[in-house]
C-alpha cells in the first residue's frame, strides 16, 4: 500500500512538474508570452460575436456574456481533447528512454489546459460583474460544475490519448466530430428557443447541461440542475476508467509501436 | 496483438539488496568460497517482435523479431557487456531490461531492482533553467523530488555549471546542455546502469573527466550493462560479453574470448 502511494506520489509531482514545465515554453515561446491564454479566447470570441450579434443581427439579450459563458467552458474541452489525444504519440521518443506510466501524457495536458482555463475564468467572472452579474450565492455550486466537466474532459481525453497510437486517423477524425459536437453544444444559440422534443434530444450531448448550469449559476443567479449533472459525472466515470484501462493494458505496447 | 508475457517481480527494491548482502556476509563468515552472485535480472529465451506499420492499402507483413531467444542472466555486482553488429537488437534487450518493454514470449525475472537506461537530457525544455531541467530530468530517471534537491549541488558541480544553472538552457551552448545531461543521468546512480554507448561528453576536458568518472563507477562493484562498439571500452571494463547476433545470443562468456572470436567475425563479413 505504501509502495502503490509513492509511485502515486511521484507521479503527481512528475505530471505537475511537466504541466508547470509545459506551461512555461508555451509562455515563453512568444513576445507576449502567457497573455496569449487570455488574448486568444477574446479574439475567438470577438470573432464570433462579430457573426452573430453584429453580421447576422442574431441573439438575444445579454447575448455576448451568454457567448462568453459558453466559449469558456468548451475551450477547456476542446483543448485537453485535441492536443491530448495526440499526448502519446508525441511522447515516443522519451518512451523509449524511460518507463513511465503513458497516463502521464494526457494528464499533463489536462493539468495544464485547466491552469490556462482557470485563468480565463477568473477573467470572465470580473467581465461579468463589471457588466452588471453580480456574484451570488449559487456561485458555491460552480466547483460541482467544474468536477462533472472535468470528469467529461478526462475521459474523452484518456480514450482517445490511448487508442490514436494504433490508428492515428482517429486525429483527424476526432478533429471533425469536435467540430460538430461545437455547433451541437449550445454555444451560440439557447437550447431553450427549440421544441421540447428537440430539446430533450440534445441534452443527451453532456456538454449541454453542463453549459447550461454554468449559465444558471453565473447569468441568472441560479441553482443548477445537481440530478443532471451527478447523472453525467457518473456516466463518464466509467469512460475514464475505460480510457485508464486501456492505457494500463497497452503501457508496453506503446513504445514498440512505429509511429 | 501481443502475446502477454509474464514478467515476475520479485521482492521489494531495498529488500532486495538488504538479503543479498546478508547472503554475502553469511557466506563469508561461513569461511566457504563465495558463491557466484546472485542474478539481478533473468532473461529467458525472450524475443521482442516490433509490428511493422500497418495500412489498409499496404500491404500486411510479419512482424519483425528484434530479438529472437535470447537467455542471460545479469548478476550483481559484475559489468556485463553486450557486442553485436547494428540491427543485431542491442538496444532492444537493454529496452528489455529497462523494463521498457516487455517480451513478446518468453520471461524476464528482475529480483527486484531498478534499472535505469542512462539517458542524457531525457525530458530536457529548452525554455527552463538548468536546475529545473535536472529535476525534471531526474525525476523522469526515477528519482524523488527530495532525492534530487539533496543530490542537486553535486550534479551542479559536475557538470561545472555554477554560474549559469539559475539562466534557461535554450541560451547554453552544446557543450554545457551535453554537461549537464551527464551529470544528472550520472548522480541518479540506479541500482543497475544501463549504458548505451554513453561514455563521456563534452569538450576534451570533460570527457576526461566523466568517462574517468563512469569508468570508476563502472569497476566500482555496481552492477552495470554496457553496450559498447569499442572493442578498447569492452575489454578494459566488461567483467563478460555477450555477443548477440540476428537477435540471438552468438557466444557468451569471458570477455576476451568473446570479444576475439566477435572480432574475428566482423573482419570476415566485411572482406
Amino acid at each position: 500500500m505504501t509502495a502503490l502511494s509513492a509511485t502515486a506520489q511521484r507521479y503527481l509531482t512528475l505530471v505537475l512538474h511537466r504541466a508547470y514545465a509545459e506551461l512555461r515554453s508555451e509562455s515563453e515561446r512568444t513576445y507576449i508570452g502567457f497573455f496569449w491564454w487570455v488574448i486568444e479566447p477574446i479574439v475567438f470570441m470577438a470573432v464570433l460575436y462579430l457573426v452573430f450579434k453584429v453580421i447576422m443581427q442574431r441573439g438575444t439579450p445579454n447575448f455576448v456574456q451568454f457567448l462568453f459563458i459558453g466559449l469558456v467552458a468548451w475551450r477547456w474541452l476542446e483543448t485537453c481533447l485535441v492536443s491530448g489525444a495526440n499526448s502519446i504519440i508525441m511522447a515516443r521518443g522519451l518512451m523509449q528512454q524511460v518507463y513511465l506510466s503513458k497516463l502521464v501524457f494526457p494528464l499533463v495536458v489536462v493539468v495544464t489546459n485547466t491552469v490556462k482555463f482557470a485563468i480565463v475564468c477568473l477573467l470572465l467572472v470580473g467581465f461579468l460583474v463589471a457588466t452588471g452579474f453580480p456574484i451570488g450565492l449559487p456561485y458555491l455550486a460552480l466547483p460541482a460544475v467544474f468536477a462533472t466537466q472535468l470528469v467529461l474532459i478526462l475521459g474523452v481525453t484518456i480514450v482517445f490519448a490511448g487508442l490514436t497510437p494504433f490508428l492515428p486517423d482517429l486525429i483527424v477524425v476526432l478533429r471533425n466530430v469536435v467540430r460538430l459536437w461545437f455547433f451541437l453544444s449550445g454555444i451560440f444559440w439557447d437550447i431553450k428557443d427549440f421544441s421540447h422534443r428537440l430539446q430533450d434530444a440534445l441534452r443527451f450531448n453532456p456538454m449541454v447541461p453542463v453549459l447550461e448550469a454554468y449559465r444558471d449559476i453565473l447569468l441568472h443567479d441560479t441553482w443548477p440542475d445537481f440530478e443532471l449533472l451527478a447523472i453525467i459525472a457518473a456516466a463518464c466515470l466509467p469512460v475514464c476508467l475505460a480510457g485508464v484501462w486501456i492505457i494500463r493494458r497497452f503501457d508496453y505496447v506503446y513504445p514498440k509501436l512505429r509511429y | 496483438m501481443s502475446i502477454p508475457s509474464s514478467v515476475t517481480e520479485l521482492p521489494p527494491v531495498e529488500d532486495a539488496e538488504a538479503v543479498a548482502d546478508e547472503a554475502a556476509e553469511t557466506a563469508e563468515t561461513a569461511g566457504v568460497a563465495p558463491a557466484p552472485a546472485p542474478p539481478v535480472i533473468e532473461l529467458r529465451n525472450v524475443g521482442v517482435c516490433y509490428q511493422r506499420k500497418k495500412g489498409l492499402f499496404t500491404r500486411r507483413s510479419a512482424g519483425l523479431w528484434a530479438l529472437e531467444d535470447v537467455s542471460l542472466e545479469l548478476h550483481r555486482g559484475e559489468t556485463l557487456g553486450i557486442v553485436g553488429r547494428n540491427g543485431a537488437g542491442k538496444s532492444t534487450l537493454l529496452r528489455l531490461l529497462a523494463g521498457i518493454t516487455r517480451p513478446d514470449r518468453g520471461t524476464v525475472i528482475n529480483h527486484g531492482y531498478r534499472a535505469t537506461l542512462l539517458s542524457l537530457q531525457a525530458g530536457f525544455v529548452p525554455h527552463l533553467t538548468g536546475r529545473e531541467n535536472v529535476i525534471l530530468s531526474a525525476m523522469l530517471l526515477g528519482l524523488s523530488r527530495r532525492e534530487i534537491l539533496a543530490r542537486m549541488d553535486d550534479i551542479v558541480r559536475f557538470a561545472e555549471l555554477e554560474e549559469s544553472i539559475d539562466e534557461p538552457i535554450g541560451t547554453y551552448s552544446t557543450g554545457m546542455k551535453a554537461r549537464l545531461g551527464f551529470s544528472t543521468a550520472f548522480h541518479v546512480d540506479p541500482q543497475v546502469f544501463l549504458l548505451d554507448e554513453v561514455l563521456g561528453v563534452g569538450d576534451a576536458g570533460f570527457v576526461k573527466k566523466s568517462t574517468s568518472a563512469m569508468n570508476d563507477r563502472i569497476r566500482s562493484d555496481k552492477t552495470v550493462v554496457l553496450v559498447s562498439h569499442n572493442g578498447a571500452v569492452v575489454r578494459s571494463l566488461c567483467d563478460r560479453l555477450v555477443w548477440i547476433e540476428h537477435g540471438r545470443v552468438q557466444a557468451e562468456g569471458e570477455t576476451r574470448e568473446v570479444l576475439a572470436r566477435y572480432e574475428t567475425h566482423v573482419k570476415r563479413q566485411s572482406r
